[in-house]
């Protein structure tokens, strides 16, 4: 160990010296002569480090500082307020908005499979959406009020009643069931394959028929 | 409820900046002795130290105050911010202590030989002549000592505060300490010629 190497590896908050800087201090008299004094001095500037530990600044520096922390605190809580009072109504209208639309998919995405028919075949799609009763139900006629438009009650069949929960099934029917039911339907077409709206009563019996005009788009 | 004593500078800095007055007041009172015996030690005025205190904790509070923790703590931050109010407060002459030359008195002078430089002394006045040493510092070279071995920062963390290499704060407390001890040997020789002086007086 060189001289630079005794000085600089010196501990900083005192302590022993390692026993390589002893056999230094032990072989240089430079160093030795130095390291006396300069221990004398680490040690006094210790206890002038313990004496002054008992100063500190005036009560009235925390107090002023404790006073500008709240008077922070409270702006940056009427910053948020400001900032806010809309924000939640929009959010939490998104996020109903949002779960009544995702609650429809899966509805729709999900529905079990409707009471098949005995008179239908092939059923291919439930209307149950409120949106698609309420079309059927402005499209109403006399027999079959409680439904859309065009919808024939089945013989033997109750009617749906205006009060009572019904599902419409849009299925693929003979076109001579059709014509069994009083559907006026070519007899050219009683071997087709034709597109219905068959309405189900609560029991899941069906109650009524209509063909669909256009063929079915669903 | 959080032990506010026990929790380290960043976890009490993140509470107070989401309004944690508690956090804040545990900071304040673990870190304001040192910050303010600092600018005492530094600007010679009680005051002017005061200042600096609030100074530096308002600096804090403020959501842009540039506080890095990858780059060194928050004590050693906090020291750098106060370092820098009182380098601004010299400029405006606002300080009781002369503003001594920062020059390296380029020619090192011999070093004292005394064994012990506060022998003789009282605890009392050993300390009062270390701290009237420690004022006569020049300015670069009374900060390492007052950080490093009066607060007892350690070198990396002075390193932060000052802006300089740990190399360098190393060396400047190996000057300051030559410097303390020839200016401890320098006042111990008048206080001699003065004693010898002393039954002199008293007799006339």
């Amino acid at each position: 160990m060189n001289c630079h190497e005794f000085w600089d590896d010196l501990p900083q908050k005192g302590g022993d010296i390692s026993t390589a800087q002893a056999a230094h201090l032990a072989e240089c008299a430079a160093c030795a002569a130095q390291w006396t004094p300069q221990r004398a001095l680490a040690a006094g500037l210790r206890s002038m480090g313990e004496e002054w530990r008992k100063v500190e600044a005036p009560p009235r520096v925390e107090a002023g500082l404790t006073a500008a922390f709240r008077a922070q605190a409270g702006l940056a809580a009427r910053r948020r307020l400001r900032r806010a009072w809309w924000t939640p109504v929009f959010g939490w209208a998104a996020a109903t908005a949002g779960t009544i639309a995702l609650a429809t998919v899966l509805i729709h995405g999900y529905q079990p499979a409707p009471v098949k028919p005995r008179t239908v075949a092939s059923p291919r799609h439930t209307v149950q959406s409120p949106v698609e009763m309420a079309v059927l139900d402005a499209d109403s006629d006399d027999d079959t009020s409680a439904l859309g438009e065009g919808f024939v009650r089945l013989p033997n069949a109750p009617r749906i009643e205006p009060n009572e929960d019904y599902n419409v099934v849009r299925v693929e029917v003979p076109g001579s069931a059709m014509i069994d039911a009083g559907i006026s339907l070519g007899e050219d077409r009683a071997a087709e394959t034709v597109l219905a709206d068959v309405a189900l009563g609560p029991d899941g019996t069906p109650r009524a028929v209509r063909l669909v005009p256009d063929g079915g788009t669903n | 409820m959080p032990h506010y004593s026990s929790q380290s500078d960043d976890e009490l800095l993140f509470r107070l900046r989401n309004g944690d007055e508690q956090a804040f007041a545990t900071l304040y009172r673990r870190r304001q002795g040192a910050i303010y015996r600092f600018a005492v030690h530094m600007s010679g005025s009680a005051e002017v130290a005061e200042d600096i205190t609030q100074e530096v904790f308002l600096a804090l509070l403020r959501e842009d105050c540039g506080f890095d923790p990858e780059r060194g703590t928050l004590s050693g931050y906090l020291f750098g911010i106060a370092r820098k109010l009182v380098l601004r407060g010299l400029e405006r002459g606002r300080t009781d202590v002369p503003l001594e030359s920062d020059s390296d008195d380029a020619a090192p002078r011999q070093l004292a030989v005394n064994d012990d430089p506060l022998a003789g002394l009282t605890q009392r006045e050993a300390i009062e002549a270390l701290r009237r040493a420690v004022q006569a510092l020049p300015r670069r070279y009374r900060e390492v000592v007052v950080l490093c071995d009066l607060e007892e920062v350690d070198y990396a963390d002075a390193a932060v505060a000052l802006g300089c290499p740990i190399g360098t704060v190393r060396s400047r407390m190996h000057r300051a300490r030559a410097l303390l001890l020839e200016k401890l040997n320098q006042d111990r020789k008048p206080r001699v010629a003065v004693d010898a002086w002393k039954p002199m007086r008293y007799a006339i």
